[in-house]
């Protein structure tokens, strides 16, 4: 099996040298519900890394090819496919995305997905250190069922061993493929996967045409966002109750 | 280990950089950690830094499962030879790596020489920084977001 590094575009989002301000921030690999962005003063720039998660051929490179082709070029840089000579991703696939998500501040999303064979456990490993959100984009096809019920139990092994948890990181599912004919119904793909008490976002797909690829993309986001901020205005508060007293 | 770095500290981590450039005859070198974020980069040699991030943090952590198959604790340093330019990869401590690109007029002896000291040194200054890391000023880290609608869709630019 050979590999390759493939750059499917020389787009590039430009990227400001560190250091010219006051102060650069950053988080690290702390468990629990310490989020993993990292954060730039010195020229107002937040990075956060999104994860697409599933079984192999379930769609999750098809979604970053899908975003590639469609988002404004001034959006997104180059698409990275880190890839077998058959198309299968053999270590990740990596796209940056920008966007002024956050007022004063240049977003910065990390785009990865995994290797969805089985076999590439310790690299799914590797690329899901420091996430701070993820996709698990499900093969809606019945043949494919134990697959991603055994992907879904390897991602919350997966995490457990970095001390995270599903129940800390936001993460979204997206059912892909419905436009094949032997396709489970999405009570039953919810009944398999989504399942964990409070039940978490998830959206019909059919990545290779577009269909739910911006829709889970934005919600994913939305939800990385609303704890980033959460997060620090926390401990801001923290700060605050210290100096009251 | 949260971080704030203050503007001495981000001087004294760019002379570091500049100092490990000039000695090793190097073109460029990114700082980065091991989920892919760019902390740092100095010089002339990464053109797309978030790429060689993501792929150097990627290599490396690869390389860190090689040292444990052949039952080292780690790789210290990874070195990739191209015909023109290649890259040297080292460790800076257990989450932060500082990746070297040069041209092969550089002799990728001195790489390996200057970037073990500069690495150490930048582990000392992570660790000061992480050590009075406490005085960010609370407006600093005040993050609003600008507004519930969708940030991304097909050809839609970034928001104003």
């Amino acid at each position: 099996m050979s590999g390759s590094v493939s750059a499917i575009s020389e787009q590039r989002v430009g990227l400001r040298t560190v250091g010219r301000g006051s102060k650069v921030g950053g988080s690290s690999p702390a468990a629990g519900t310490e989020d993993m962005s990292f954060v730039n003063f010195a020229n107002r720039e937040v990075q956060l890394k999104i994860v697409y998660y599933g079984p192999g051929l379930g769609g999750k490179t098809a979604n970053l090819q899908y975003i590639h082709g469609a988002i404004s070029p001034d959006a997104r840089g180059t698409l990275t496919s880190v890839a077998t000579s058959k198309d299968r991703t053999l270590f990740f696939d990596f796209m940056p995305l920008v966007a002024n998500a956050i007022e004063g501040f240049t977003t910065r999303f990390q785009v990865y997905t995994v290797p969805g064979q089985v076999m590439y456990n310790t690299t799914r490993r590797l690329v899901l250190r420091g996430a701070d959100g993820l996709v698990f984009v499900a093969d809606s096809q019945w043949n494919r069922m134990a697959d991603n019920v055994e992907s879904f139990a390897n991602l919350e092994e997966n995490l457990r061993l970095q001390g995270e948890s599903l129940d800390t990181i936001p993460y979204v599912l997206q059912y892909n493929k419905r436009d094949l004919p032997n396709i489970a119904p999405i009570n039953y793909l919810d009944f398999l996967l989504n399942n964990r008490g409070v039940r978490r976002p998830s959206f019909s797909a059919v990545a290779v045409e577009g269909q739910g690829v911006f829709e889970t993309l934005n919600m994913i986001a939305r939800l990385v966002l609303n704890r980033f901020v959460k997060t620090h205005a926390r401990r801001e508060a923290k700060e605050s109750d210290l100096v009251l007293v | 280990m949260a971080l704030a770095l203050r503007e001495k500290d981000v001087a004294r981590m760019r002379r570091i950089l500049l100092e490990l450039l000039d000695r090793s005859e190097s073109d460029g070198c990114v700082v980065c950690d091991s989920g892919g974020y760019v902390l740092v980069q100095e010089g002339r040699g990464a053109s797309d830094p978030l790429l060689l991030s993501a792929l150097g943090a990627g290599v490396f952590a690869a390389s860190r499962e090689l040292a444990r198959v052949l039952g080292e604790d780690e790789f210290s340093a990874v070195f990739h030879q191209g015909e023109r330019r290649s890259i040297f990869i080292r460790a800076v401590n257990a989450e932060v790596l500082l990746v070297i690109i040069f041209s092969n007029t550089a002799n990728v002896g001195l790489v390996r020489l200057y970037a073990g000291p500069a690495a150490g040194q930048m582990r000392g200054l992570l660790e000061e920084i992480a050590a009075s890391g406490e005085d960010v000023e609370h407006a600093e880290r005040a993050f609003v977001l600008t507004e519930n609608g969708d940030l991304f869709g097909a050809g839609a630019p970034p928001h104003p």
